[in-house]
């Protein structure tokens, strides 16, 4: 009792964020929820129905197509969207100049700016067959036919995980570049003192310290890979789909296009149960809550 | 150490260097590209945009596209709009979510973990599940067409949250503790020590919210019924949405879409570079080395 | 340890929550009930709120100024919302949550159904025909209304424009130039494809043409045409047929192939947008695309405007004939309103549908608002700069009454290809159970045209899936 007391101002803190939470998340959670279990029709009597809805959901096998492939492609980008913009981070902050610094930080977050609409237009130009630059340069310095990138299975989910990669990278490299420059400068004093060359500062000084931060990133990409829906919506195409469809675009062709409503909230409560999971596996394994 | 050991480093470093300006330079090509082709096309004609062969430089320069976009819009309610709503509500987002991560970084604080799961969770809700009741909610609060329901919009976020609680995490919790021996209040603390000290974090946040806040879409789309209250991006997206698949005669050439898009981001790439300052200093001091 | 902490704040969410949603009032899930409106004479001064897609103003100001006229014009007082985009999402938002609209437009018949099934529509039979307007075949023609009928018979929605067809579109200068004759079979339209490829019919000395693009597989359909086989749906003896899906379609994907081995068919057909494709035809990169009947007046038109000399001159074209001389052109989807069940004004919409299909409703459908988009003066009608940019499209680029007489003449080439459209264009049977089954035909479809397998295959394998998933009997 005492220690609620002493922490009373902690809880008046928090107080905002809970109740906005409270109306703005678990409300239309709870609701959600609700809906998954009726059959929910626009207007009119909504009966509950028990698990039906579930039930459809799971014994629809393009559901779980597309469960593997945002496995696939969210697992993609969970790895290489992690690694890119660290790397990236590492190298921009071995750069001296400060213009070149700085310009380059401009230029690297520019494609986070353009909706997907422009940068997967822009993907499907580059690598079309006949006019796109990709196939230009490999048909000029390999000699092989062109390919025709964005029709291929072969190739589309590795498509779907580059691009996306590669958009978002300027951006989550700003969150390292924040992190590093929170480490403070008497560790590199003392790093120099003792002659560690630049690689060894990284691998001594500035990997470790960044430890927290590369958590934290890992944990939010987490839970964003059962998300990903903008980039496929308007990069895939019929002959691809299956291979690339996940599971937010199951769940808005069931809802919004073919307005079933009730299935498309299950399917949605799968998404969040899934992300429960992976959530919990990557909080114990970080060991994000010692921090 | 000896003098040729030391040329070696300075010669390895040098070639570092140079490797990483060279790998740093094509990354951003890849990136500049895109970005001139946008530019390219919205400086076109209308008839030339629509060749294939536009890459990097205008063909048939003309503005006729942003003439269009100007025309046929009034965007100076929107474009207030979306500033009223971009700037209160990352302010309020940026203050709340810090509190919160403030508040999550008190070691024994009883119901901690409860907390963060708490916040974790809000961010594994998908959106398309909650948008019926989400609407509800705002229509119970009376917010439909107003500008609050699009500062409420988001106004905390999981994500930011737990970004600064990582950021509170890099000061030195001690300066809290002996703070407080000095009689400093803990909002007192929060504000003149955590948010000064964090301030790389902050900016960071700050950025991302205003970003994703000035893009936001289908929450004003659902929101707002009321044309005096749309946000610019709605404004142009009314504009530059080509209803291609029905049979409508309506054809917007792709100059003209560019142009908005451009339009509709040039306050971004403006604001950069007051926001970039902060997280430079923090760089400078914690890369300022050899 | 997490775990445990996940549970706990599960429970303990749903709890707290549990009790806020315990108070809340469902009006959302109770059946709604409409303020029936009483009978008055006068629907003057009523209220009339829209929720529309493709009607109304093409800007923000436009759209409050739209909205203004048709106040002005049938003397209620009208809000009309045309959400920017996201319009599905905003549609089943606002009928779900129970937000009242007195009209909704609608663009396509899967949502009909849905909305009957789903107890969104309200019947309009008597309305329809009881009313002097719309019941008059002059104004729409008898038979078109069947379209809009529920499973029941009854009609639930009211036109608001004419939906025209789409059809293979080729440059008529091209084939003139090569000295070549609109083709009626395969091998003819195979011949006159591979000269659009090879022999440089846009004379700029470069092989830079294609013969065909397409976008999508309801593209196709002036083509297949000549196997005789109809996209989407079939009913065979009260059986769900897929004809694409048939052995009978295996050599025309085979046919596809060929054309896309040879270089004749743009490689991109596959990710091609609509957009893409008439980008393509517009600038004399391919000599035939597929689309929307109106789109001829637009090719034409386009290229009018940018030089007035232009020797180019789209034409629509009719589908080729099967053996058995059946010629099969695909009609869109009606674009229409409905009046929702909790409609508080359905009088004040009614009064709306009648006005829509009368002149008045038909200009400003078609041509926009006064002094806004067209002005008239002593010289009759004309069009402002923002008008022209609308192009006569504020919802209502084409109409069915007959007795509305267009303000300014046709687009070039266009009223060939309507008269086509209007012979032979018939609408697709589109099942609920299509959106499942489109996917897998056209994803076999695609790849056995891409030539990254083989069409036997494709098409077995096609069968194999839809039998399986029970899309097919």
């Amino acid at each position: 009792m005492r220690m609620i007391k002493k922490n009373s101002i902690f809880y008046v803190m928090m107080f905002p964020v809970i109740i906005y939470f409270a109306l703005f998340a678990y409300y239309p959670l709870v609701k959600g929820l609700q809906t998954s279990f009726q059959d929910y029709k626009l207007m009119g009597e909504r009966p509950y129905i028990g698990f039906d809805n579930y039930n459809q959901v799971l014994h629809d096998p393009s559901f779980w197509d597309a469960l593997w492939n945002t496995l696939y492609i969210g697992g993609g980008i969970l790895i290489f969207g992690f690694i890119a913009p660290l790397i990236l981070a590492l190298s921009l902050n071995e750069v001296m100049k400060s213009w070149f610094k700085k310009t380059a930080q401009l230029v690297l977050y520019v494609p986070h700016l353009l909706s997907w609409v422009v940068i997967g237009g822009i993907f499907i130009f580059l690598l079309s067959p006949d006019s796109g630059l990709v196939n230009l340069l490999l048909i000029k310095i390999f000699g092989i036919q062109p390919i025709n990138f964005m029709a291929e299975e072969t190739w589309a989910r590795m498509i779907m995980i580059g691009s996306a990669v590669w958009k978002d990278m300027g951006y989550n490299c700003i969150l390292f570049l924040a992190g590093i420059a929170g480490i403070s400068p008497t560790l590199y004093e003392a790093a120099r003192m003792d002659e560690a060359t630049r690689w060894q500062q990284v691998h001594y000084v500035t990997l470790p310290q960044l430890m927290n931060t590369m958590k934290v990133i890992l944990l939010l990409n987490t839970l964003g890979i059962f998300r990903i829906f903008d980039q496929i919506f308007v990069m895939r195409n019929p002959a691809i789909a299956s291979k690339v469809d996940v599971l937010m675009v199951y769940t808005f062709q069931k809802g919004i296009m073919e307005i079933r409503i009730g299935p498309a909230a299950a399917a949605s409560f799968f998404v969040v149960l899934f992300t429960l999971l992976l959530t919990s596996v990557v909080r114990k394994m970080t060991r994000f809550d010692e921090v | 150490m000896d003098i040729e050991r030391l040329e070696r480093r300075g010669w390895r470093n040098r070639t570092f260097d140079v490797l990483n300006a060279a790998f740093l330079i094509l990354l951003m090509l890849t990136m500049i590209i895109p970005f001139a082709n946008v530019v390219a096309l919205a400086f076109s004609s209308g008839m030339a945009s629509m060749k294939p062969e536009i890459i990097l430089f205008p063909k048939d320069f003309s503005i006729e596209g942003f003439s269009t976009v100007w025309n046929s819009l009034d965007l100076r309610r929107p474009f207030m709009n979306s500033v009223i709503v971009t700037v209160s509500g990352t302010i309020l987002h940026v203050l709340l979510s810090s509190l919160a991560g403030f508040v999550l970084i008190q070691p024994h604080l009883p119901g901690k973990k409860f907390m963060i799961s708490f916040v974790l969770l809000t961010m594994m809700i998908p959106q398309d599940a909650i948008m019926i009741p989400l609407y509800l909610v705002n229509k119970d609060l009376h917010l439909i067409n107003t500008l609050s329901s699009l500062v409420l919009s988001g106004m905390i976020s999981g994500f930011s949250i737990l970004l600064m609680r990582n950021f509170f995490l890099s000061v030195p919790y001690e300066m809290c503790e002996s703070a407080q021996i000095d009689g400093l209040g803990m909002f007192r603390i929060f504000t003149t020590i955590y948010m000064r000290l964090a301030k790389t974090g902050v900016a960071t946040i700050m950025l991302f919210e205003f970003v994703s806040r000035w893009n936001m879409l289908s929450a004003p789309v659902l929101f707002i019924n009321d044309s005096s209250k749309i946000t610019l991006q709605v404004a142009l997206k009314s504009m530059i949405t080509d209803a291609s698949a029905t049979s409508s005669n309506l054809l917007i050439t792709t100059n003209v879409r560019m142009a908005g898009i451009l339009i509709s981001i040039i306050p971004l790439l403006a604001v950069y570079p007051f926001i970039q300052r902060y997280f430079m200093k923090g760089l400078m001091l914690g890369a300022n080395k050899e | 340890m997490s775990k445990k902490n996940v549970a706990v704040s599960l429970i303990l969410a749903g709890t707290v929550l549990l009790s806020a949603c315990g108070s809340n009032n469902d009006t959302s899930s109770s059946p709604a009930t409409p303020e029936s409106a009483a009978p008055t004479e006068s629907t003057a001064g009523m209220k009339l709120e829209i929720l529309s897609g493709n009607v109304g103003g093409k800007t923000p100001e436009g759209n409050t100024k739209f909205a203004q006229a048709i106040s002005d014009k049938t003397g209620l007082d009208v809000t009309l919302d045309k959400p920017a985009s996201d319009y599905d999402q905003k549609v089943l938002t606002a009928l779900s949550s129970g937000a009242k609209y007195d009209l909704i437009e609608v663009s396509d018949l899967a949502k009909l159904d849905a909305f009957f099934n789903q107890g969104v529509v309200t019947d309009l039979t008597d309305f329809v025909q009881s009313s002097k307007v719309l019941s008059d075949p002059a104004v729409i023609p008898t038979g078109e209304w069947d379209q809009l009928k529920g499973p029941d018979g009854k009609i639930y929605g009211v036109f608001s424009k004419f939906q025209g067809a789409t059809m293979p579109i080729v440059r008529k200068d091209w084939l003139n130039k090569l000295n070549l004759q609109e083709p009626k079979t395969l091998d003819e339209l195979y011949t006159i494809l591979k000269a659009f490829k090879e022999e440089d019919p846009d004379g700029n000395g470069q092989a830079d043409t294609y013969g065909l693009s397409t976008s999508g597989l309801y593209d196709i359909q002036g083509i297949m045409s000549s196997a005789g086989l109809k996209y989407r749906y079939v009913m065979e003896d009260g059986k769900r047929t897929i004809p694409y899906a048939t052995d009978a379609a295996i050599p025309m994907y085979e046919w596809f192939a060929k054309l896309v081995k040879e270089g004749i068919m743009d490689p991109n057909f596959i990710t091609n947008d609509t957009a893409k494709m008439r980008n393509l035809f517009l600038t004399d990169r391919v000599g035939m695309v597929t689309y929307w009947d109106a789109w001829v007046g637009m090719f034409n038109n386009l290229k009018k405007q940018e030089d007035a000399n232009t020797a180019f001159q789209a034409a629509g074209m009719v589908s080729l004939e099967a053996a058995d001389g059946t010629i099969i052109m695909r009609r869109g989807d009606p674009d229409f309103w409905i009046i929702p069940a909790n409609a508080p004004h359905p009088e004040a919409a009614k009064k709306f549908l009648e006005f829509w299909n009368t002149e008045d409703g038909i200009i400003l459908g078609s041509l926009g608002v006064q002094d806004l988009d067209y002005i008239v003066d002593s010289n009759g009608y004309s069009l402002t700069e923002t008008g022209k940019e609308a192009n006569m499209d504020h919802g209502v680029p084409y109409w069915y009454n007959s007795t509305v007489k267009p303000l300014f003449p046709a687009l070039p080439g266009v009223e060939e290809a309507m008269a086509l459209s209007k012979q032979y264009a018939t609408l697709e049977l589109s099942l609920s159970t299509w959106p499942d089954a489109e996917k897998i035909v056209t994803n076999y479809a695609l790849k056995a045209m891409a030539g990254q397998m083989p069409a036997k295959d494709a098409v077995e394998q096609m069968q194999k899936e839809l039998k399986a998933a029970n899309l097919i009997d």
